[in-house]
């Protein structure tokens, strides 16, 4: 893949995500609706930092701010950058208060995982403690979890 | 605080409530059991949609709606609905909104039921219990017993025993008694006992709470022993039920242990963990507290309704 002049790099994710992390972010289907996006996945790669990992770089598209919270809140190693005019600027991701769609809640009886009720699954985002709680059912998640519970 | 300043409100969980507007709630219970006339709601329309059996809480809601002068419609078991032909809680609700119900009750098997509800009508929803999550009105009923009992609440020493972890008033009551300067003790095995999210709302608030599988560690220092049901039919593994079914059984000769004054509460229905010999002793404080069911439901629906 040639260099970026505008897009976004996703480092430090952990090996053999990069798959997951596509499907968060719903990228196969960006790529399909619009051709000039490419899209290159590296795996397993040597990392000083992780031992190993993956990294998306995606050409001529801008991660959204929000999409960035939320992926570096269910894979904390994960880094951000953009580059605008071949400038590469570092993102800081923020823990977001909310969190809707995207994850699916881990108590099966809870109506948000009943599968013919039109409802979109919502949490809370408990930063002191790390965790995430359900709006409709107030089960607890803990943030190291939620790679499980990715709804994609 | 008036009436007026409940009106429209849903009733999903206890966490919503101060004690200043719980307390505002007895008033108006007392004031009702007293003989407060009813008929306040002349004319309107309460819709009891219940996905999951239930005696008292239907009962007394119905009871408590027909004695305001309202008229009920719904269905108190899905077979009788078209839910049993795959109607979702979606449509359902909003059919009931379309007939200009004036307020929904509403009991289901799914936890978060009664939020999702009352997110999709702006007709009030009163949740009668959702899954092994809440059952608010359980707990006004119980923290007005106390009250009624002991003339406080704070002060007391409170043990909540049984089926912590999916029995649903337990969790209602906890949320509850956070506004009140008391003291609990959760007695449960540890596979019953209280879920991660009561732990952390009660220390949040900085609620003072212990846990002990031994009743018998308890029982000479409690106030207040509310008893509940193990929950055998939301128990995902019968070999977890086999391994905790009757693991308390209070009687008489257990309470003679406690202090006096104490008193036993349970929400009801029983199996065998409270003994029919309690029943006429002066610790027996649930059918007391049964029996409020239907003057705090009145309250209760005569604020939420919108005159």
């Amino acid at each position: 893949m040639r260099k970026i002049e505008d897009g976004t790099v996703i480092d430090h994710i952990p090996a053999w995500k990069a798959d997951l992390v596509l499907r968060v972010l719903r990228l196969q289907r960006l790529a399909k609706s619009e051709l000039d996006v490419s899209v290159a996945v590296l795996q397993n790669v040597v990392s000083g930092r992780l031992g190993r990992k993956d990294v998306i770089k995606v050409d001529r598209w801008r991660i959204d701010e929000n999409e960035a919270d939320i992926l570096c809140l269910i894979f904390p190693t994960a880094t951000i950058n953009y580059i605008k005019s071949w400038k590469v600027f570092k993102y800081s991701p923020m823990v977001p208060d909310t969190i809707e769609g995207r994850i699916r809640c881990p108590e099966l009886l809870c109506i948000s995982n009943a599968e013919r009720e039109p409802l979109t699954t919502m949490f809370y985002t408990l930063k002191t403690e790390r965790m995430l709680q359900c709006r409709y059912c107030d089960t607890l998640l803990d943030f190291g979890k939620i790679p499980d519970f990715v709804r994609v | 605080m008036k009436a007026e300043d409940f009106a429209g409100r849903d009733i999903i969980t206890m966490r919503d409530f101060s004690r200043e507007e719980l307390e505002f709630i007895f008033d108006s219970t007392k004031e009702i059991e007293s003989g407060r006339p009813g008929g306040a709601l002349d004319g309107k329309l309460v819709a009891l949609i219940f996905y999951e059996p239930s005696t008292r809480t239907y009962s007394s809601f119905e009871i408590a709606a027909e004695r305001l002068g309202c008229r009920t419609t719904g269905f108190s078991s899905p077979e009788k609905s078209s839910v049993a032909k795959g109607e979702t809680l979606h449509d359902t609700i909003r059919m009931y909104e379309g007939y200009g119900v004036d307020c929904i009750v509403m009991r289901h098997n799914l936890m978060g039921a009664a939020r999702f509800a009352a997110d999709l009508t702006k007709v009030p929803v009163v949740s009668g219990g959702d899954g092994s999550r809440e059952h608010p009105t359980q707990a006004m009923v119980d923290l007005y017993t106390i009250r009624k009992a002991f003339g406080k609440i704070d002060g007391l020493r409170i043990g909540i025993l049984g089926d912590l972890k999916y029995g649903r008033t337990a969790s209602s009551l906890s949320y509850g008694l956070s506004n009140y300067d008391v003291e609990i003790t959760f007695v449960a095995p540890e596979s019953l006992t209280t879920r991660k999210e009561i732990d952390h709302f009660l220390s949040e608030r900085g609620v003072g709470f212990t846990k002990t599988k031994d009743v018998r560690d308890v029982v000479g220092s409690l106030d207040v022993l509310y008893v509940t049901r193990i929950q055998k039919e939301r128990i995902p593994d019968p070999t977890e039920y086999e391994r905790v079914r009757g693991v308390y059984q209070i009687n008489l000769s257990l309470l003679k242990e406690g202090k006096k004054g104490l008193r036993v509460m349970h929400p009801l229905p029983r199996v065998d963990e409270l003994s029919s010999d309690v029943d006429e002793s002066e610790y027996a404080q649930y059918f007391v507290q049964a029996a409020a069911g239907v003057p705090l439901r009145m309250a209760l629906l005569s604020m939420v309704v919108a005159k």
